[in-house]
Protein backbone atom coordinates (compact mmCIF):
# COMPACT_ATOMS: atom_id res chain seq x y z
CA UNK A 1 0.00 0.00 0.00
CA UNK A 2 0.76 3.26 -0.56
CA UNK A 3 1.17 5.80 1.96
CA UNK A 4 2.84 8.54 0.28
CA UNK A 5 6.19 8.54 2.24
CA UNK A 6 9.84 8.82 0.98
CA UNK A 7 10.83 5.52 2.15
CA UNK A 8 8.93 3.50 -0.61
CA UNK A 9 10.61 5.42 -3.00
CA UNK A 10 13.89 5.12 -1.28
CA UNK A 11 13.54 1.01 -1.42
CA UNK A 12 13.51 1.24 -5.49
CA UNK A 13 16.19 4.33 -6.01
CA UNK A 14 18.86 4.14 -8.64
CA UNK A 15 21.82 4.61 -5.69
CA UNK A 16 20.36 1.24 -4.04
CA UNK A 17 23.91 -0.05 -4.57
CA UNK A 18 26.26 2.91 -2.88
CA UNK A 19 26.60 2.27 0.86
CA UNK A 20 24.74 4.30 3.48
CA UNK A 21 27.83 5.78 4.55
CA UNK A 22 28.31 7.66 1.33
CA UNK A 23 25.34 8.76 0.63
CA UNK A 24 24.97 9.81 4.59
CA UNK A 25 28.58 11.51 4.19
CA UNK A 26 27.30 13.27 1.24
CA UNK A 27 24.24 14.45 2.68
CA UNK A 28 25.28 15.32 6.20
CA UNK A 29 28.43 17.13 4.90
CA UNK A 30 26.22 19.22 2.38
CA UNK A 31 23.92 20.07 5.02
CA UNK A 32 27.28 21.73 7.07
CA UNK A 33 28.59 23.04 4.19
CA UNK A 34 24.98 24.98 3.43
CA UNK A 35 24.89 25.92 7.24
CA UNK A 36 28.54 27.57 7.00
CA UNK A 37 28.26 28.69 4.27
CA UNK A 38 27.67 33.43 4.22
CA UNK A 39 26.75 34.02 0.82
CA UNK A 40 23.62 32.08 -1.24
CA UNK A 41 25.99 30.89 -3.58
CA UNK A 42 27.03 27.14 -2.19
CA UNK A 43 23.76 26.12 -1.03
CA UNK A 44 22.38 27.12 -4.40
CA UNK A 45 25.06 25.09 -5.84
CA UNK A 46 24.36 21.80 -3.41
CA UNK A 47 20.49 22.02 -4.14
CA UNK A 48 21.17 22.26 -7.99
CA UNK A 49 24.00 19.52 -7.90
CA UNK A 50 21.62 16.84 -5.54
CA UNK A 51 19.16 17.85 -7.14
CA UNK A 52 20.28 16.26 -10.35
CA UNK A 53 21.83 13.17 -8.70
CA UNK A 54 18.40 12.74 -7.09
CA UNK A 55 16.99 12.88 -10.27
CA UNK A 56 19.22 11.41 -12.59
CA UNK A 57 21.38 8.91 -10.48
CA UNK A 58 18.70 7.97 -8.07
CA UNK A 59 15.95 8.07 -11.23
CA UNK A 60 13.63 9.78 -9.39
CA UNK A 61 10.43 10.64 -10.68
CA UNK A 62 10.96 14.60 -11.18
CA UNK A 63 7.45 15.54 -10.88
CA UNK A 64 7.78 13.82 -7.36
CA UNK A 65 10.83 15.68 -6.80
CA UNK A 66 9.21 18.99 -7.18
CA UNK A 67 5.70 18.59 -5.76
CA UNK A 68 7.99 17.57 -2.86
CA UNK A 69 10.13 20.47 -2.80
CA UNK A 70 6.92 22.74 -3.41
CA UNK A 71 5.43 22.13 -0.11
CA UNK A 72 8.54 23.13 2.32
CA UNK A 73 8.94 26.01 0.16
CA UNK A 74 5.93 27.59 0.45
CA UNK A 75 5.78 27.44 4.00
CA UNK A 76 10.04 29.06 3.61
CA UNK A 77 8.93 32.12 1.57
CA UNK A 78 6.21 32.39 4.32
CA UNK A 79 8.71 32.13 7.11
CA UNK A 80 11.53 34.75 4.97
CA UNK A 81 8.96 37.20 4.66
CA UNK A 82 8.71 37.21 8.66
CA UNK A 83 12.20 37.19 8.60
CA UNK A 84 12.50 39.95 6.11
CA UNK A 85 10.17 42.04 7.45
CA UNK A 86 11.48 42.06 10.68
CA UNK A 87 15.63 42.19 10.41
CA UNK A 88 17.28 45.39 9.14
CA UNK A 89 20.16 46.82 8.24
CA UNK A 90 22.19 48.58 5.48
CA UNK A 91 19.88 50.96 3.04
CA UNK A 92 16.17 51.42 4.07
CA UNK A 93 13.77 51.02 1.69
CA UNK A 94 10.57 50.86 3.13
CA UNK A 95 9.39 50.93 6.60
CA UNK A 96 6.72 51.36 8.75
CA UNK A 97 6.43 51.69 12.55
CA UNK A 98 3.18 51.56 14.16
CA UNK A 99 3.70 51.69 17.78
CA UNK A 100 7.11 52.43 19.69
CA UNK A 101 8.99 49.31 19.79
CA UNK A 102 7.54 47.79 17.00
CA UNK A 103 8.71 48.46 12.83
CA UNK A 104 8.49 46.25 10.22
CA UNK A 105 11.28 47.39 7.14
CA UNK A 106 12.65 46.24 4.29
CA UNK A 107 16.04 47.06 3.91
CA UNK A 108 19.44 46.44 1.76
CA UNK A 109 20.50 43.85 4.82
CA UNK A 110 17.43 42.20 5.05
CA UNK A 111 16.65 40.73 2.18
CA UNK A 112 20.29 40.23 1.71
CA UNK A 113 19.56 37.60 5.20
CA UNK A 114 16.61 37.02 3.49
CA UNK A 115 18.16 35.35 0.33
CA UNK A 116 20.62 33.51 2.68
CA UNK A 117 17.77 32.07 4.64
CA UNK A 118 15.87 30.60 1.72
CA UNK A 119 18.78 29.37 -0.18
CA UNK A 120 19.92 27.63 2.94
CA UNK A 121 16.50 25.97 3.45
CA UNK A 122 16.65 25.04 -1.00
CA UNK A 123 20.04 23.40 -0.17
CA UNK A 124 18.93 22.13 3.31
CA UNK A 125 15.95 20.47 2.02
CA UNK A 126 17.91 19.20 -1.13
CA UNK A 127 20.01 17.51 1.48
CA UNK A 128 17.33 16.20 3.19
CA UNK A 129 15.78 15.02 0.29
CA UNK A 130 18.92 13.74 -1.24
CA UNK A 131 19.33 11.11 2.18
CA UNK A 132 15.66 10.43 2.39
CA UNK A 133 14.86 9.75 -1.23
CA UNK A 134 18.08 7.08 -1.75
CA UNK A 135 18.64 5.78 2.08
CA UNK A 136 15.48 3.55 3.25
CA UNK A 137 15.54 3.36 6.98
CA UNK A 138 16.55 -0.35 6.78
CA UNK A 139 20.30 0.84 5.97
CA UNK A 140 20.19 3.47 8.80
CA UNK A 141 19.54 0.88 11.63
CA UNK A 142 22.81 -0.87 10.58
CA UNK A 143 24.53 2.46 10.40
CA UNK A 144 23.23 3.03 13.97
CA UNK A 145 23.89 -0.16 15.27
CA UNK A 146 27.77 0.17 13.76
CA UNK A 147 27.85 3.58 15.12
CA UNK A 148 27.16 2.00 19.06
CA UNK A 149 23.71 3.59 19.27
CA UNK A 150 22.42 2.46 22.46
CA UNK A 151 20.58 -0.72 22.09
CA UNK A 152 17.25 0.40 23.52
CA UNK A 153 17.02 3.40 21.63
CA UNK A 154 17.98 1.33 18.32
CA UNK A 155 15.46 -1.22 19.02
CA UNK A 156 12.61 1.21 19.90
CA UNK A 157 13.47 3.05 16.54
CA UNK A 158 12.58 -0.19 14.60
CA UNK A 159 9.55 -1.22 16.57
CA UNK A 160 8.28 2.80 15.62
CA UNK A 161 9.56 2.13 11.73
CA UNK A 162 7.71 -1.64 11.77
CA UNK A 163 4.56 0.10 13.50
CA UNK A 164 4.33 2.96 11.31
CA UNK A 165 3.29 0.60 8.60
CA UNK A 166 0.78 -1.62 10.27
CA UNK A 167 -0.94 1.71 11.98
CA UNK A 168 -1.20 3.27 8.84
CA UNK A 169 -2.85 1.00 7.15
CA UNK A 170 -5.54 0.86 9.99
CA UNK A 171 -5.94 4.74 9.67
CA UNK A 172 -6.66 4.36 5.88
CA UNK A 173 -9.00 1.90 6.64
CA UNK A 174 -11.35 4.01 9.26
CA UNK A 175 -10.70 7.12 7.51
CA UNK A 176 -12.55 5.59 4.49
CA UNK A 177 -14.92 4.27 6.23
CA UNK A 178 -15.70 7.59 7.40
CA UNK A 179 -15.42 9.90 4.70
CA UNK A 180 -18.15 7.17 2.80
CA UNK A 181 -20.62 7.43 5.56
CA UNK A 182 -20.54 11.57 5.85
CA UNK A 183 -18.22 11.66 8.78
CA UNK A 184 -16.62 14.85 7.49
CA UNK A 185 -19.22 16.71 6.25
CA UNK A 186 -19.83 19.40 9.17
CA UNK A 187 -16.92 20.82 11.43
CA UNK A 188 -18.63 19.44 14.75
CA UNK A 189 -19.33 16.10 12.93
CA UNK A 190 -14.97 16.08 11.90
CA UNK A 191 -13.78 16.79 15.07
CA UNK A 192 -15.85 13.63 16.55
CA UNK A 193 -15.44 11.87 13.83
CA UNK A 194 -11.27 12.96 13.86
CA UNK A 195 -11.33 11.67 17.67
CA UNK A 196 -12.87 8.21 16.90
CA UNK A 197 -10.17 7.81 14.83
CA UNK A 198 -7.87 8.84 16.88
CA UNK A 199 -9.29 6.72 19.40
CA UNK A 200 -10.01 3.78 17.22
CA UNK A 201 -6.21 3.46 16.04
CA UNK A 202 -4.73 3.88 19.72
CA UNK A 203 -6.98 0.91 21.01
CA UNK A 204 -5.51 -0.90 17.67
CA UNK A 205 -1.99 0.02 18.67
CA UNK A 206 -1.99 -0.89 21.92
CA UNK A 207 -3.66 -4.31 21.23
CA UNK A 208 -0.89 -4.77 18.04
CA UNK A 209 1.87 -3.79 20.41
CA UNK A 210 0.60 -6.51 22.92
CA UNK A 211 0.08 -9.60 20.10
CA UNK A 212 3.68 -8.33 19.05
CA UNK A 213 4.55 -9.20 22.55
CA UNK A 214 2.63 -12.89 22.41
CA UNK A 215 4.61 -13.24 18.97
CA UNK A 216 8.08 -12.61 19.80
CA UNK A 217 7.71 -14.59 23.15
CA UNK A 218 6.81 -17.39 20.86
CA UNK A 219 9.98 -17.03 18.89
CA UNK A 220 12.22 -16.86 21.94
CA UNK A 221 12.93 -12.78 21.92
CA UNK A 222 15.80 -11.74 23.96
CA UNK A 223 16.18 -8.15 24.32
CA UNK A 224 17.60 -7.80 20.56
CA UNK A 225 15.70 -7.17 17.45
CA UNK A 226 17.77 -9.35 15.13
CA UNK A 227 18.03 -8.18 11.76
CA UNK A 228 20.11 -9.15 8.44
CA UNK A 229 23.45 -6.76 9.09
CA UNK A 230 24.71 -6.37 5.34
CA UNK A 231 24.26 -3.31 3.41
CA UNK A 232 25.92 -2.50 -0.01
CA UNK A 233 30.05 -2.29 0.19
CA UNK A 234 31.71 1.08 0.14
CA UNK A 235 33.36 1.24 -3.39
CA UNK A 236 36.47 2.68 -4.12
CA UNK A 237 34.56 4.67 -7.29
CA UNK A 238 31.60 6.20 -5.17
CA UNK A 239 33.92 7.35 -2.57
CA UNK A 240 35.91 9.16 -5.08
CA UNK A 241 33.02 11.23 -6.53
CA UNK A 242 31.45 11.94 -3.00
CA UNK A 243 34.72 13.15 -2.19
CA UNK A 244 35.26 15.50 -5.02
CA UNK A 245 31.66 16.87 -4.85
CA UNK A 246 32.90 17.80 -1.11
CA UNK A 247 36.00 19.19 -2.24
CA UNK A 248 34.90 21.41 -4.50
CA UNK A 249 31.79 22.49 -2.80
CA UNK A 250 34.38 23.07 0.63
CA UNK A 251 36.52 25.40 -2.44
CA UNK A 252 33.24 27.06 -3.71
CA UNK A 253 32.61 28.18 -0.33
CA UNK A 254 36.03 29.22 0.72
CA UNK A 255 36.35 31.37 -2.65
CA UNK A 256 32.74 32.93 -1.84
CA UNK A 257 33.86 33.42 1.90
CA UNK A 258 37.09 34.87 1.61
CA UNK A 259 35.77 37.32 -1.29
CA UNK A 260 37.59 35.89 -4.23
CA UNK A 261 34.83 35.56 -6.59
CA UNK A 262 32.23 38.20 -7.57
CA UNK A 263 29.40 36.88 -5.68
CA UNK A 264 31.42 36.93 -1.75
CA UNK A 265 30.14 38.70 0.92
CA UNK A 266 30.40 42.67 1.03
CA UNK B 1 5.17 22.31 11.83
CA UNK B 2 8.36 21.58 12.12
CA UNK B 3 10.91 24.56 11.82
CA UNK B 4 12.77 23.04 8.40
CA UNK B 5 15.95 21.94 7.15
CA UNK B 6 18.82 25.10 6.88
CA UNK B 7 16.18 28.09 8.51
CA UNK B 8 18.43 28.20 12.02
CA UNK B 9 21.76 29.67 11.69
CA UNK B 10 24.87 26.77 12.79
CA UNK B 11 25.45 27.94 16.50
CA UNK B 12 21.69 28.03 16.86
CA UNK B 13 21.47 24.39 15.70
CA UNK B 14 24.47 23.44 17.82
CA UNK B 15 23.01 25.27 21.48
CA UNK B 16 19.32 23.80 21.06
CA UNK B 17 21.47 20.47 20.48
CA UNK B 18 23.24 20.73 23.88
CA UNK B 19 20.02 21.67 25.29
CA UNK B 20 18.09 18.79 23.74
CA UNK B 21 21.15 16.00 24.85
CA UNK B 22 20.42 16.04 28.36
CA UNK B 23 16.99 15.45 28.14
CA UNK B 24 17.75 12.37 25.93
CA UNK B 25 20.48 11.40 27.85
CA UNK B 26 17.99 11.45 31.11
CA UNK B 27 14.56 10.00 28.39
CA UNK B 28 17.41 6.98 27.17
CA UNK B 29 18.23 5.67 31.46
CA UNK B 30 15.09 5.95 32.06
CA UNK B 31 13.76 3.90 29.00
CA UNK B 32 16.56 1.42 29.66
CA UNK B 33 15.34 1.23 33.43
CA UNK B 34 11.75 0.50 32.03
CA UNK B 35 12.88 -2.10 29.59
CA UNK B 36 14.83 -3.85 32.15
CA UNK B 37 12.11 -4.02 34.53
CA UNK B 38 9.19 -4.63 32.00
CA UNK B 39 10.34 -5.82 28.94
CA UNK B 40 6.57 -5.95 27.63
CA UNK B 41 6.94 -1.78 27.98
CA UNK B 42 9.13 -1.68 24.30
CA UNK B 43 6.53 -2.74 21.44
CA UNK B 44 4.01 -0.56 23.85
CA UNK B 45 6.33 2.31 23.29
CA UNK B 46 7.19 1.56 19.68
CA UNK B 47 3.48 1.39 19.22
CA UNK B 48 3.10 4.83 20.68
CA UNK B 49 5.86 6.17 18.61
CA UNK B 50 4.22 5.07 15.47
CA UNK B 51 1.00 6.55 16.79
CA UNK B 52 2.43 10.05 17.82
CA UNK B 53 3.77 9.55 14.02
CA UNK B 54 0.39 8.72 12.56
CA UNK B 55 -1.06 11.17 14.41
CA UNK B 56 0.61 14.21 13.17
CA UNK B 57 1.13 12.92 9.57
CA UNK B 58 -3.27 13.52 9.90
CA UNK B 59 -4.63 16.71 9.06
CA UNK B 60 -6.99 17.59 11.19
CA UNK B 61 -10.08 18.68 10.20
CA UNK B 62 -9.77 22.10 8.38
CA UNK B 63 -11.51 24.54 10.32
CA UNK B 64 -8.91 27.45 10.12
CA UNK B 65 -8.02 26.30 6.68
CA UNK B 66 -4.80 25.58 7.84
CA UNK B 67 -2.47 22.22 6.92
CA UNK B 68 -1.34 22.12 10.75
CA UNK B 69 -1.04 18.73 12.24
CA UNK B 70 -1.99 17.87 15.82
CA UNK B 71 0.86 17.33 17.77
CA UNK B 72 -0.13 14.15 20.29
CA UNK B 73 2.72 14.47 22.72
CA UNK B 74 0.55 15.51 25.09
CA UNK B 75 -1.37 12.13 25.16
CA UNK B 76 2.32 10.44 25.34
CA UNK B 77 3.18 12.77 28.07
CA UNK B 78 0.35 11.84 30.44
CA UNK B 79 0.83 7.92 29.67
CA UNK B 80 4.15 7.99 30.05
CA UNK B 81 5.83 10.99 31.48
CA UNK B 82 7.94 13.83 29.84
CA UNK B 83 11.84 11.53 29.95
CA UNK B 84 10.06 8.58 27.86
CA UNK B 85 8.08 11.37 25.46
CA UNK B 86 11.66 13.14 24.79
CA UNK B 87 13.17 9.90 23.23
CA UNK B 88 10.06 8.79 21.34
CA UNK B 89 9.78 12.46 19.97
CA UNK B 90 13.51 12.12 18.71
CA UNK B 91 12.89 8.77 16.75
CA UNK B 92 9.56 10.50 15.65
CA UNK B 93 11.05 13.35 14.16
CA UNK B 94 13.46 11.13 12.75
CA UNK B 95 11.24 9.18 10.97
CA UNK B 96 9.47 12.27 10.18
CA UNK B 97 12.12 13.92 8.47
CA UNK B 98 13.40 10.95 6.52
CA UNK B 99 9.60 9.89 5.64
CA UNK B 100 8.09 13.08 5.02
CA UNK B 101 10.73 15.89 4.68
CA UNK B 102 9.04 17.61 7.57
CA UNK B 103 11.81 19.25 9.42
CA UNK B 104 15.14 18.30 9.30
CA UNK B 105 18.48 16.90 10.67
CA UNK B 106 20.86 20.01 12.04
CA UNK B 107 17.18 21.70 13.18
CA UNK B 108 16.50 18.19 15.16
CA UNK B 109 17.93 19.75 18.39
CA UNK B 110 15.48 22.52 17.93
CA UNK B 111 12.51 20.41 17.21
CA UNK B 112 12.77 18.11 20.54
CA UNK B 113 13.05 20.85 22.54
CA UNK B 114 10.28 22.14 21.50
CA UNK B 115 7.75 19.03 20.44
CA UNK B 116 9.77 16.40 22.83
CA UNK B 117 10.48 18.29 25.93
CA UNK B 118 9.14 21.86 26.92
CA UNK B 119 5.58 21.34 25.09
CA UNK B 120 5.20 17.75 27.03
CA UNK B 121 6.85 19.39 30.21
CA UNK B 122 4.34 21.90 30.07
CA UNK B 123 1.28 19.33 29.46
CA UNK B 124 2.49 16.73 32.15
CA UNK B 125 3.05 19.78 34.80
CA UNK B 126 -0.89 21.05 33.90
CA UNK B 127 -2.14 16.95 34.07
CA UNK B 128 0.03 16.29 37.75
CA UNK B 129 -1.34 19.68 38.96
CA UNK B 130 -5.13 18.75 38.11
CA UNK B 131 -4.60 14.87 38.00
CA UNK B 132 -5.95 14.73 41.97
CA UNK B 133 -8.59 17.30 42.33
CA UNK B 134 -12.17 17.48 41.48
CA UNK B 135 -11.62 18.73 38.23
CA UNK B 136 -12.86 16.24 35.27
CA UNK B 137 -10.97 13.70 33.72
CA UNK B 138 -11.77 14.98 30.23
CA UNK B 139 -10.96 18.47 30.94
CA UNK B 140 -7.66 17.61 32.51
CA UNK B 141 -6.91 15.85 29.05
CA UNK B 142 -8.05 18.63 27.37
CA UNK B 143 -5.85 21.45 29.45
CA UNK B 144 -2.60 19.05 29.16
CA UNK B 145 -2.73 18.56 25.52
CA UNK B 146 -3.68 22.33 24.65
CA UNK B 147 -1.57 23.43 26.81
CA UNK B 148 1.43 20.62 25.35
CA UNK B 149 0.59 22.29 22.18
CA UNK B 150 0.76 25.85 22.94
CA UNK B 151 3.96 25.55 24.44
CA UNK B 152 5.57 23.69 21.55
CA UNK B 153 4.39 26.47 19.08
CA UNK B 154 5.64 29.45 21.55
CA UNK B 155 9.10 27.62 21.79
CA UNK B 156 9.25 27.51 18.36
CA UNK B 157 8.58 30.91 18.00
CA UNK B 158 11.57 31.12 20.67
CA UNK B 159 13.32 29.58 18.88
CA UNK B 160 13.10 31.38 15.74
CA UNK B 161 13.27 34.96 17.52
CA UNK B 162 16.64 34.30 19.12
CA UNK B 163 17.82 33.54 15.83
CA UNK B 164 16.31 36.10 13.81
CA UNK B 165 16.09 38.92 16.13
CA UNK B 166 13.81 42.03 15.32
CA UNK B 167 16.02 45.52 13.99
CA UNK B 168 13.48 47.33 16.42
CA UNK B 169 12.77 45.69 19.70
CA UNK B 170 14.92 42.98 19.41
CA UNK B 171 14.00 39.03 20.19
CA UNK B 172 10.66 40.09 22.42
CA UNK B 173 9.40 41.73 18.61
CA UNK B 174 10.40 39.07 16.65
CA UNK B 175 9.13 36.41 19.13
CA UNK B 176 5.36 38.48 19.01
CA UNK B 177 5.61 38.36 15.08
CA UNK B 178 6.64 34.57 14.84
CA UNK B 179 3.54 33.95 17.68
CA UNK B 180 1.63 35.81 15.83
CA UNK B 181 2.20 34.59 12.37
CA UNK B 182 1.78 30.78 14.38
CA UNK B 183 -1.34 31.70 17.07
CA UNK B 184 -3.74 32.52 13.78
CA UNK B 185 -3.62 28.71 13.46
CA UNK B 186 -2.10 27.30 16.44
CA UNK B 187 -4.35 28.79 19.10
CA UNK B 188 -7.68 27.67 17.66
CA UNK B 189 -5.54 24.15 16.52
CA UNK B 190 -4.27 23.87 20.28
CA UNK B 191 -8.19 24.11 21.25
CA UNK B 192 -9.22 21.55 18.67
CA UNK B 193 -6.01 18.95 19.72
CA UNK B 194 -7.52 19.17 23.51
CA UNK B 195 -11.25 18.18 22.53
CA UNK B 196 -9.70 15.41 19.74
CA UNK B 197 -7.58 14.17 22.85
CA UNK B 198 -10.22 14.54 25.21
CA UNK B 199 -12.27 12.19 22.85
CA UNK B 200 -9.50 9.69 22.43
CA UNK B 201 -9.70 9.51 26.26
CA UNK B 202 -13.32 8.90 26.17
CA UNK B 203 -12.80 6.46 23.30
CA UNK B 204 -10.09 4.37 25.53
CA UNK B 205 -12.20 4.70 28.52
CA UNK B 206 -15.28 3.27 27.04
CA UNK B 207 -13.54 0.45 25.10
CA UNK B 208 -10.27 -0.40 26.86
CA UNK B 209 -10.36 0.83 30.39
CA UNK B 210 -7.48 -1.48 31.78
CA UNK B 211 -4.58 0.58 29.66
CA UNK B 212 -5.21 3.94 32.22
CA UNK B 213 -5.62 1.60 35.49
CA UNK B 214 -2.41 -0.47 34.09
CA UNK B 215 -0.90 2.75 33.27
CA UNK B 216 -2.06 4.52 36.55
CA UNK B 217 -2.87 7.45 34.33
CA UNK B 218 -5.87 8.37 36.44
CA UNK B 219 -6.96 6.77 39.86
CA UNK B 220 -9.61 3.85 39.73
CA UNK B 221 -12.20 6.14 41.19
CA UNK B 222 -11.66 8.55 38.74
CA UNK B 223 -12.13 6.70 35.73
CA UNK B 224 -15.23 4.58 37.09
CA UNK B 225 -16.80 7.81 37.49
CA UNK B 226 -16.17 8.87 33.89
CA UNK B 227 -17.70 5.69 33.02
CA UNK B 228 -20.77 6.27 34.84
CA UNK B 229 -20.29 3.25 36.99
CA UNK B 230 -19.99 5.60 40.67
Amino acid sequence: MDHGFLENVAQENGLAGVSPYVKLAVGLGAILLVLLSPTWVTPLFIAVSLGMAVLLLARIDPHLYVHLLAAPLLFAVLSVAAVVLVTGGGQVFWAWQPVFGFALSLTAGSISQGLLVFSRVLGGMSALFFIALTTPMTELFIVMRRCRVPPGLVNLTMFVYRSIFILSDQVDQVLSAQRMRLGYSSAREAVASFGNLCGASFIASWECGEDLIRAMDARCYEGRFAMLEESAPVHARHLATAGLFLLATSALLLATATGSVPWGPA
Amino acid sequence: MHIMEGFLPLEWCLVWWIIALPFLAWGVVRLNRILAADREALPLLGITGAFIFILSSLKLPSVTGSCSHPTGTGLSAICFGPAITSVVCLVVLLFQSLFLAHGGLSVLGANIVSMGIVGPLAGYLVYRALRDTRVNLYFTVFFACAVADLFTYMTTSLELALAYPAEVGGVATSFGVFFVIFAITQVPLAIIEGIVLALVFKYIIQLKPEIISRLRIFPDEAVRAARGEA
